[in-house]
């Protein structure tokens, strides 16, 4: 009889513990966003023309604001997110990333396609006139300024370095801080595929 | 054994059902939505400083929007401001900034200037307290309009058709709360009862806490 009631607790903690483990919300990586619209969708210009956010629909898409001539942060995040999307092997057909140059004057469409070639084959560069990119980025929260750089690397542009991730129906769902890494964002992205 | 088993199983699911509705009953723990992210913007405050939404980063922010021509309701929101300004000190902030930032839409009439007379006029704390716009119309129509959900519109004569109202945003550049009308209880005690909901999850939500934080979002536990 004691080793029944033993028993009985036994096994009642032992599925409060698996049930707590299993049903515990995703701790995600970035900061999660529950908006009640689906986020601004735009139009830019890409190496094949236009390119809007609605196109995607059906996709995961991750958009990420930086320029090619970036030293350090855009080249940093953009490999990581090329590293996630390897890592999630064939899953990865659903997650469209899209690289929008805040840097118009000298990023043409044809130089982002070969920037961003360099992290993946299947990130999409695009860009647009300044009025265009203003309106993009403001309403993405991402502020972008000129400033002074060297000789060598001629102006830079200070930029919110978030990374933004947008779910199958166009609603922001997660923002990355800088600094995220690969490993961080495929445990996210692979969360989300599943939901 | 089997019976134990499966009698162990179902108070376990019992257990975890019941759980789950006292969490979403009693509430524990409250928070506010991350609505969506608020808009990014470059403008010029009252000493001809620029003011960008990057300076607001690791600070709760209130947003409001008016026009020093702007009758009765920007009066209203003002005194709304001014009485949360001398509360602020109500609420246990765990050592995050409080700012408020008043949008002008009138940049035409409302230069830096004009912004500062305004703000001393009313007794705003410059230090806490930012009064500003920018020249270029279409990207505040963005801003105001669009990024914060504010609508407004110039009537030509002087005036504009404006909806007063506050949004909130939290360190993260996150809107948090959004006030557009006058509830039951005044907008002062509603704003100050939330920026102590945002700074208890700011300073709590760290480690095993932070699964029960996930969870009150989960569960829709939203601070009245």
């Amino acid at each position: 009889m004691k080793l029944k009631v033993f028993l009985s607790v036994f096994v009642v903690i032992l599925g409060l513990a698996a049930g707590v483990y299993f049903l515990r919300p995703h701790t995600f990586h970035g900061t999660v966003i529950q908006s009640p619209e689906p986020s601004f969708d735009f139009t830019l210009t890409g190496i094949d023309g236009d390119v809007s956010l609605s196109d995607f629909r059906g996709k995961m898409v991750l958009i990420y604001f930086g320029y090619t001539f970036c030293p350090d942060i855009c080249p940093a995040t953009l490999a990581n997110v090329g590293q996630a999307l390897r890592d999630l092997g064939s899953k990865a057909d659903d997650v469209q990333v899209l690289m929008v140059s805040l840097d118009p004057e000298r990023d043409t469409p044809e130089k982002l396609a070969k920037y961003v070639a360099q992290f993946h084959p299947s990130f999409v560069g695009i860009t647009g006139s300044q009025e265009e990119l203003d309106k993009v980025a403001s309403l993405y929260g991402i502020f972008y300024q000129k400033t002074e750089g060297s000789n060598a690397t001629g102006y830079l542009i200070d930029h919110t370095a978030t990374l933004l991730v947008l779910d199958r129906d166009g609603y922001l769902k997660l923002v990355f801080p800088f600094g995220v890494t690969s490993d961080e964002i495929a445990d996210d992205l692979k969360y989300m595929l599943r939901q | 054994m089997s019976k134990t088993f499966f009698n162990g199983i179902y108070v376990v699911a019992t257990l975890l059902i019941l759980g789950l509705l006292a969490f979403k009953v009693f509430q524990p723990i409250q928070v506010l939505p991350r609505m969506r992210l608020a808009p990014a913007y470059s403008f010029i405050d009252q000493d001809n400083q620029p003011l960008t939404s990057e300076t607001m980063r690791g600070q709760f922010t209130l947003y409001s929007f008016t026009y020093t021509n702007c009758p009765a309701p920007c009066y209203n929101s003002n005194e709304t401001i001014k009485e949360i300004q001398s509360r602020i000190g109500e609420v246990q902030l765990n050592g995050i900034p409080v700012s408020f930032v008043t949008v002008s839409i009138d940049p035409d009439r409302d230069t830096p200037d004009a912004l500062k007379i305004y703000g001393e006029s009313i007794g705003a704390d410059f230090n806490i307290w930012k009064f500003a716009t920018t020249t270029n119309k279409e990207l505040l129509k963005t801003v105001v309009g669009s990024g914060f959900e504010t609508y407004y519109e110039d009537k030509g004569d002087g005036n504009f058709a404006l909806d007063p109202g506050f949004v909130l945003v939290d360190g993260w550049g996150v809107i948090r709360a959004e006030y557009r009308y006058v509830t039951e209880v005044s907008d002062a005690d509603r704003i100050l009862r939330h920026l102590g909901v945002l700074a208890d999850e700011a300073h709590n939500s760290v480690g095993s806490a932070k699964l029960a934080y996930e969870a009150a979002h989960l569960f829709l536990c939203y601070a009245p």
